[in-house]
């Protein structure tokens, strides 16, 4: 089966489930705009898994390149995107900016300042402004603490000791993030898995972070919840200025809160744009795949659909060349051998295809 | 485009949700995480049924030996053999419902002194096994890489050894018939198989998200390994330990049954059934007694572990 094929479940968020109606650009509007200096760089960074093997699980016998290479910036109050699908890499990335997994090369700034440089009381520090939204809301409540633990411990951990103090902190978070005050000394299992979304935000929230990494935040969710929780991120985003990196493998969930969109494919960057540009002028034919699996809520429209032939290739054992050139439909002999860098295209819209310029828009032909 | 009267619906939709759910929750009580533990063993039938035969047998355990004194080891070569009596011929209160020995001995109190003495090792020695086993294992299963490698392949080493072979070694060459001798013996073998366990619940949590949450707040490790790692790791060590009382009570008996555990002048379980092995025909009922007791203790262990192990684990719901 082609993995584009597995985008479209989650594709009823789209349309006017959205509150208020607001656009891409409206909101970034709000927020300033995009001109001010980046809040976070990243700057070629690699993650390689050594696979090891041998008598003693010494010698070294090759490496899955979760990530290579990829290099990006996000701008204070922006929200970037990041798809792709299963395996490309992207949580693995998030994972490296969080510091929660050691990076192979490259680096990371936040505010000009390389997190990869740290000392421990410094990254404590630096762990303030950088928090996290996992995936799985079953996993990530450990099971043993109540929900005013939780939420609390970032600020216990960062030195509000006094236990009144957090708790009267914990219960004005549980308000911002919907939930009711009087279940702060329940437990997670107690809870529905948007509630239990909700909780891990408040946890992010606790010590006031600047930047979120949202992973996958809503995919595990039912789909009516999710656009619940997509709409209280945009809120916080409005309400605390936040930055988030989004990462998601649906592009539809993706539309609604990015302002720019990045697409990864087997651990590398291949296309970063603005977001409607990137919805309407797609430069890179692996996102316009993904774009032809987002469902159109109209029995009426026939829309092209491009199906990837084969499955993602092992990312130990990349293809030579272009990294999409094993499926993709506009393969020619120099992608085989050459791989493309990844190059403005015309108004800051970043692909990395040698025939960017003859991708079309969807449904074009 | 989205009307208003559309999203107005929906925002009043989304509320109404959210009460429902709220609601739903409001109605049960608030459980902590040892309630739901408590409800959940509870309905564990033989789980509670072997929690009262081992309070009984360690109430027996406690009273008998300290009521009747020093009656288990007091000889009375004119009583060899006698049957059960609670009081004597001249009219002293002796309490020897399973009647005596062939060295006139009182067999309810020798084996009241016996369960105790092996109850005593058994738990003893688990909590060496557990101590060392947690350390060991936490250790190797947070900190990864070398440090796991090596103090896994000592493992290995030490599951490469014949156990009971080691004990023997051990109690042979530093004190034979001591009790504490015999419990470090245990110990110092057994914590092999909790090391694993424990090493192998880490390596997993490790990558649990609420772990890596708690590390993304900028947690200490040590922190993290107490508050995040242990408690659930414990719900496999509790059911270890508890198989691990068992394992030491019989192993404690072989070991007496071979002559290198408690020595003649104390009374294990094993004891007894190595004085009573002479006289399995004329007199079965002194291996039967020691025998049921070391069973009921084994099975009871046994069966309170599966309780446990149903019980500390959190995805197991209560239904009201």
């Amino acid at each position: 089966m082609s993995d584009a094929a597995m985008a479209p479940s989650d594709g009823v968020v789209e349309g006017e489930q959205m509150s208020g109606g607001q656009t891409t650009e409206q909101r970034a509007a709000a927020r300033g705009g995009s001109a001010a200096a980046p809040l976070l760089e990243v700057d070629n960074l690699v993650k390689h898994f050594e696979i090891r093997g041998g008598l003693l699980g010494i010698s070294k016998l090759g490496a899955v390149r979760a990530v290579d290479g990829v290099s990006f910036s996000v701008t204070e109050g922006e929200t970037l995107g990041l798809v792709g699908e299963s395996g490309c890499g992207k949580t693995t990335l998030g994972k490296v900016i969080l510091r929660l997994l050691p990076p192979t090369a490259g680096s990371v700034n936040f505010e000009g300042k390389s997190l990869f440089d740290l000392s421990s009381r410094e990254l404590k520090a630096a762990r303030r402004d950088i928090q996290v939204v996992f995936q799985d809301p079953y996993a990530s409540l450990n099971p043993r603490m109540s929900v005013g633990e939780i939420v609390g411990e970032g600020l216990y951990v960062h030195g509000m000791t006094n236990k009144r103090e957090r708790e009267s902190a914990v219960r004005d978070l549980l308000k911002r993030v919907g939930l009711n005050q009087q279940h702060i000394h329940r437990y997670p299992h107690e809870f529905s898995g948007g509630q239990r979304q909700r909780i891990g935000i408040a946890r992010a929230l606790a010590l006031r972070p600047r930047f979120i990494v949202c992973d996958e935040p809503v995919s595990a969710l039912d789909v009516s919840i999710q656009s619940q929780v997509l709409n209280l991120l945009s809120d916080l985003q409005d309400e605390f200025q936040l930055t988030y990196l989004f990462i998601a493998h649906n592009l539809a969930v993706v539309k609604h809160l990015s302002t720019r969109v990045g697409v990864m494919y087997l651990g590398k960057l291949v296309e970063l744009s603005d977001a409607d540009e990137l919805y309407q002028a797609p430069a890179h034919p692996y996102t316009k795949a993904l774009l032809s699996a987002i469902p159109v809520p109209d029995p009426t429209v026939r829309r092209e659909r491009i199906v990837l032939k084969g499955d993602l290739p092992s990312p130990a054992n990349p293809p030579s060349g272009c990294r999409f050139h094993t499926r993709c439909p506009m393969a020619q002999e120099i992608c085989k051998v050459e791989e493309p860098p990844l190059r403005d295209v015309g108004g800051g819209h970043m692909s990395a295809c040698h025939f960017a310029e003859e991708v079309t828009p969807l449904g074009s032909e | 485009m989205v009307s208003d009267t559309t999203a107005a619906e929906i925002e009043r939709r989304r509320a109404e949700e959210a009460e429902a759910e709220s609601a739903d929750i409001d109605r049960t009580p608030v459980r902590t995480y040892w309630q739901l533990v408590r409800q959940r063993f509870m309905k564990h039938r033989l789980a509670v049924f072997a929690v009262i035969v081992l309070v009984v047998l360690a109430t027996y355990a406690i009273i008998v030996p300290t009521v009747t004194g020093d009656a288990w080891r007091t000889t009375q070569l004119f009583r060899d053999d006698a049957p059960p009596e609670l009081f004597s011929e001249d009219g002293e209160f002796t309490f020897a419902v399973l009647g005596y020995n062939e060295y006139g001995q009182n067999l309810f109190a020798r084996l009241g002194k016996a369960t105790q003495t092996s109850l005593t090792i058994g738990l003893a020695a688990v909590i060496i096994i557990v101590v060392i086993g947690v350390f060991i294992g936490s250790i190797a299963g947070y900190v990864g890489g070398w440090v796991d490698n090596l103090l896994m392949r000592f493992v290995d080493i030490m599951l490469s050894l014949p156990g009971l072979f080691v004990i023997l070694m051990i109690t042979a060459f530093f004190g034979q018939g001591n009790v504490w001798v015999v419990v470090f013996a245990i110990g110092l073998t057994g914590w092999t198989t909790a090391a694993r366990l424990v090493r192998a619940e880490f390596l997993s949590l490790r990558e649990v998200d609420y772990v890596q949450a708690a590390r993304a707040l900028g947690a200490s490790p040590q922190r993290i390994m107490l508050r995040h790692m242990l408690p659930p790791a414990m719900a496999p060590i509790v059911v270890a330990a508890t198989l691990g009382i068992a394992d030491s009570v019989v192993v404690e008996s072989a070991l007496s049954f071979l002559g290198f555990g408690i020595g003649r002048d104390s009374a294990s379980l094993g004891t007894m059934l190595q004085n009573a092995r002479d006289y399995f025909f004329s007199g079965p009922l002194k291996v039967v007694y020691p025998g049921v007791i070391l069973i009921l203790i084994v099975l009871s262990a046994s069966f309170l572990g599966d309780g446990l192990r149903d019980a500390l684990d959190p995805r197991q719901r209560v239904e009201k």
